[in-house]
């Protein structure tokens, strides 16, 4: 048809855009733009943020100048307040200096009650700030210094040493004067080991204290019993050291020969003695905080660390070598033990360094311009001082937050003090201030592995025969119900399940185990059964049922079998799973008993099985849901070739939908297991949260993501324990990222091979 | 298993494909109404009519490919060679093995075209090599394709071009000798130079199969086909060999269809 000549010619302007669309276009692209770079930095952002947290536990400790002073005579005994200000000397006389190392200032003080005696023998414990006293006739006393800080009112808070006496004990034998003294204090129990007189001839006493308590006051140090015990001792004696803990005696000889004596309520025992250095002679021979573990140099320099454990098979904790460190060299050894920590000062001439103890680490290493001939850590450590013969004393300020941490103790095995051996074994937090961290995530990462893999044991096998059926037998009524239900499943929250697990299943499972082993073993056997009768039947009745409701001849088979399995456990258990009590010889049927007895290995109530049968409800539908999907997307013209080439559906299903399906069925898999890596209030409800490593489906484990949850309200902010934690989420993150990328290719591959067209 | 080839031969050639009386509902939906008709074996029967006239329903009935259909019934009989198809004795798998169907969207499995003609073989057991080889040439050749793909008969199916995976289609529905070979329109995606070949095919196929052929194209039944049915709004119209249908239709509303006055 012609356009009629009248018609007007079309305005241009209708063909434009409306300004409104336009801008609406431009905001909604602004707006996408927005939103998608906003959850890229969210992303970079957590990653700084875990980061920072993370970072600081691999950085060396930082070490720098922060002082010196002169004191002008030898600092035979250097000690010094706990923020690292006011240093003291002390060198026999009956006088105590304090020197200010902000402002030089020097001060004396006297100690109470020691004009006139010679003092012969003194050792300074820096746990509890008390220099040790032998005197020429033979007594042995000790007074403690302390600082008080006073607060003026200009803002200055100088500092205010004070000193003060304890009671004096005389030695009951030797001759002569103290020639050497440690004095070891817990706080109640405390013990003096003393030396009189020299060379073959001395005598070593070890002295027991206690405080008798009154009825009004803090009660009286007094001494509870004094032993002689030179008799014990090889050779000459070289070194006395008293452990903190009050009870602890360990004497170096000259032969080369550590001898070990415990003092405790019934009197002085000597209780092993070592040869550390192969019988050369000990350079030197001190304590690590916590009083179980000793330092000791050789002659050559070469250190090691000797611990108290009880050796497998031996029934008293001895001491052992545990750890060799890094060998010092040449000249007079330097030794400070940290107050709060396992760390050490030590050093050789001019060489210092700075190690810790639990992973054999040395944190920092430098040279000083003196050549020291003390060295002390103060109580925070915070700052180290040296000091030299001639008095000068060298303050350096010390960084060093997370001495605990390394590759080392986070990944391998590490012979923590009391430890039999080396192991890997998680333990952040103890009841003492002493207590030593263990913080190997070895155990942690087992047990996300063990936990998942229960978990993906129990739920693949179902979620994916599940997901067949649903997909290529089940008629589309019955579907109708069954995949709603399903995602219904996927959305219960998991801390309901694992309140359901850890108090209503557990202790249901605790109880038929062998019911349950039935159910196992019944179940599969019955369906397998269910489908050869059904072969069996003629095909005027199979054909009855067809179109996928042969379930509902299978159903009361299962539920039969599953009744009579479930009732037929408690039967089992009285045949086989007998235990024989070893001491009275009775017998009694029970699976917890038995388990033990024949394996050897532990039986928990919140075990594996637990946790394999509640995470099916997490990370079933999961699977399920995903792997349905795409075996229900293969393509219908696909199915319908195989079909009318006369293919059974199992046939369908084996050679078309699941080529064609498997790179959804992978997906699925990966997600359920990321399900379960991450999964955390099961883990924490259900598994008993022990970090064990043995594969044992009776013993629970402790996963990462757990040990998150449990542990982040409680450790300190900032601290090694808070870090180790962010330390194990990227661990986590890594794992996942690693077995997701491996996925991600295999599933790519997958797809490549079955892909149409 | 009682559809064994031995009874068919009984049948009357004429007689071998007998629609009864046949009536099928999708639901509530009634597809197909009160169909009777014949096919003959060795013959192309061609089934034409508008979309939705119930051409494929009553195509796909033949192998009863419709019972995968959600709430599918029907009323009356369709007969092959005497035996009922919904005899409750007949196991489905046997029927297709004995009908074989082409569709109207070629599709190739995810596998090799050595492994796509064989299909119907693996799938009932047979794995000598030999009589593999065997067939996948013969296939190959009734369905005019071995001489394009005889040097990469182990390549993906996908590397073909689409005439040529439509006649692997019909190499795969052929290799296990079917009596019946349905095809719902199996030219529909192809260009005119591939539907060609597939009608040169058909021709040569008819001599050894029973061919019931649904297509759209006025041409390609009058090039193809013996006989052709018109059905309209799920009625048989009318049912008479090709040329009658064609040049003289009783019916006013055959001949208003294929002059085009409708589709």
């Amino acid at each position: 048809m012609k356009t009629p000549e009248s018609s007007p010619i079309p305005d241009p302007k209708r063909f434009e855009v409306s300004r409104a669309t336009l801008w609406f276009d431009r905001f909604m692209g602004w707006a996408i733009c927005f939103g998608g770079i906003g959850v890229i930095l969210a992303v970079f952002g957590i990653f700084y943020f875990i980061g920072k947290e993370v970072v600081p536990l691999f950085r060396s400790a930082d070490v720098a100048p922060a002082g010196e002073v002169a004191q002008g005579a030898n600092p035979a005994v250097l000690g010094v307040d706990e923020w690292g200000e006011m240093p003291f000397f002390y060198d026999g006389a009956d006088k105590v200096v304090f020197v200010e190392v902000k402002s030089g200032q020097r001060r004396e003080l006297v100690v109470p009650g020691l004009a006139g005696l010679e003092v012969t023998a003194f050792a300074y414990d820096t746990v509890h700030r008390r220099v040790a006293i032998g005197l020429a006739d033979g007594r042995v006393g000790s007074f403690l210094v302390s600082y008080e800080r006073n607060y003026t009112e200009d803002g200055n808070a100088p500092l205010e040493p004070s000193l003060v006496a304890e009671p004096w004990f005389q030695l009951e034998n030797g001759e002569g004067p103290v020639t050497a003294i440690s004095y070891g204090d817990s706080g109640g129990a405390r013990v003096i080991a003393a030396k009189r007189g020299s060379g073959e001839a001395d005598t070593v006493s070890i002295l027991r204290l206690g405080m008798k308590k009154g009825l009004i006051g803090a009660g009286k140090l007094s001494l509870l019993g004094q032993t002689e015990i030179s008799a014990d001792l090889p050779a000459e004696t070289t070194m006395l050291r008293s452990s903190q803990n009050g009870a602890m005696v360990l004497i170096a000889c000259a032969n080369g020969e550590v001898v070990y004596f415990m003092a405790d309520a019934g009197g002085v025992s000597k209780r092993q003695s070592f040869r550390p250095f192969d019988g050369k002679p000990l350079r030197q021979m001190n304590f690590l905080f916590g009083g179980v573990s000793v330092v000791m140099t050789g002659a050559d320099g070469s250190q090691e660390q000797w611990s108290l454990f009880r050796p497998e098979g031996e029934g008293e904790r001895l001491f052992g070598e545990t750890k060799k460190f890094d060998s010092l060299g040449e000249g007079a050894v330097l030794f400070a033990a940290s107050q709060r920590n396992r760390t050490f000062l030590t050093g050789a001439g001019r060489e210092l360094s700075i190690r810790h103890s639990t992973s054999g680490a040395v944190r920092w290493k430098g040279q000083a311009d003196i050549v020291p001939v003390t060295a002390l850590l103060d109580a925070k450590g915070a700052h180290f001082l040296i000091a030299a013969a001639n008095g000068e004393v060298r303050r350096y300020s010390v960084h060093d937050h997370h001495p605990e941490a390394g590759w080392k103790a986070f990944f391998g095995k590490v012979w923590y003090e009391g430890g039999s051996k080396p192991v890997y074994q998680w333990q952040s937090t103890g009841g003492t201030d002493d207590f030593e961290p263990k913080l190997s995530l070895i155990p942690l990462i087992f047990g996300s592995l063990k936990g998942t893999a229960y978990a993906l044991i129990f739920s693949i096998p179902v979620a994916l025969l599940a997901a067949v059926f649903s997909a290529a037998y089940l008629s589309p009524d019955v579907k109708r119900v069954v995949k709603p239900t399903m995602e219904i499943m996927s959305s219960l929250p998991s801390v309901v399940l694992g309140f359901l697990a850890g108090l209503w299943l557990a202790p249901i499972l605790e109880m038929r185990v062998p019911s349950v082993l039935m159910l196992v073993i019944t179940l599969p056997l019955t369906a397998l059964l269910a489908g050869y009768l059904w072969c069996r039947l003629p095909i005027g009745i199979r054909n009855r049922f067809s179109g996928g409701s042969e379930w509902l001849l299978v159903l009361p088979m299962l539920v039969l079998a599953g009744y009579a399995a479930w009732n037929f456990g408690p039967v089992l258990e009285s045949w086989i799973f007998i235990y024989k009590d070893p001491a009275t010889g009775k017998e009694v049927a029970d699976f917890r008993l038995w388990w033990p007895q024949a394996t050897g290995t532990s039986y928990e109530q919140r075990n594996s099985l637990v946790l394999g049968f509640m995470m099916g409800f997490a990370v079933i539908p999961v699977i399920f849901t995903i792997a349905e999907d795409a075996l229900s997307n293969v393509p219908k013209n696909l199915t319908a070739a195989a079909s009318a080439l006369g293919a059974n559906r199992w046939q369908v299903v084996w050679t078309v939908m699941l080529p064609v399906a498997s790179s959804g069925i992978f997906s699925a898999l990966m997600i359920g297991f990321g399900r379960a890596v991450g999964e955390t209030m099961i883990m924490v409800m259900a598994t008993g949260n022990t970090p064990l490593t043995e594969w044992n489906i009776f013993s629970g484990m402790r996963t990462l993501s757990a040990n998150i949850a449990v542990e982040l309200p409680e450790a300190p902010v900032g601290s090694t324990h808070y870090r180790t934690l962010f330390l194990g989420a990227v661990v986590l993150f890594a794992m996942t990222f690693v077995m997701n990328t491996i996925a991600e290719v295999l599933r790519q591959r997958l797809r490549e091979r079955n892909k149409l067209v | 298993m009682s559809l064994s080839s031995s009874n068919t031969i009984a049948s009357d050639a004429s007689d071998f494909i007998r629609v009864d009386d046949f009536s099928f509902y999708y639901g509530a939906k009634q597809a197909i109404f009160n169909v009777d008709m014949a096919i003959p074996a060795n013959q192309v029967t061609a089934l034409i009519g508008p979309s939705g006239c119930g051409k494929s329903t009553l195509l796909r009935n033949l192998n009863r490919m419709n019972d995968l259909v959600e709430g599918v019934h029907h009323e009356g009989d369709i007969r092959i060679g005497g035996t009922s198809l919904y005899d409750p004795s007949v196991e489905v798998i046997s029927l297709r093995k004995r009908v074989g169907m082409v569709f109207q969207k070629y599709n190739p499995f995810a596998k090799s075209i050595y492994e796509n003609v064989i299909f119907s073989l693996r799938v009932a057991g047979r794995s000598k090599k030999s009589e593999l080889d065997e067939t996948v040439e013969r296939s190959l050749r009734a369905s005019a394709l071995w001489d394009e793909v005889k040097d990469r008969l182990h390549d993906s199916a996908f590397g073909l071009s689409g005439g040529q995976q439509q006649r692997l289609c019909i190499a795969r529905a052929i290799a296990n000798q079917p009596e019946i070979l349905l095809m719902d329109e199996p030219c529909a995606a192809l260009d005119p130079v591939a539907t060609l070949r597939i009608e040169e095919l058909i021709l040569k196929l008819k001599e050894q199969f029973t061919i019931v052929i649904v297509t759209h194209n006025m041409e390609q039944a009058t090039r193809c086909s013996d006989r052709t049915a018109f059905l309209y709004m799920g009625k048989l119209v009318e049912y008479d060999r090709t040329m009658q249908i064609f040049e003289n239709p009783s019916k006013p509303e055959t001949e208003a269809y294929i002059s085009g006055r409708f589709s």
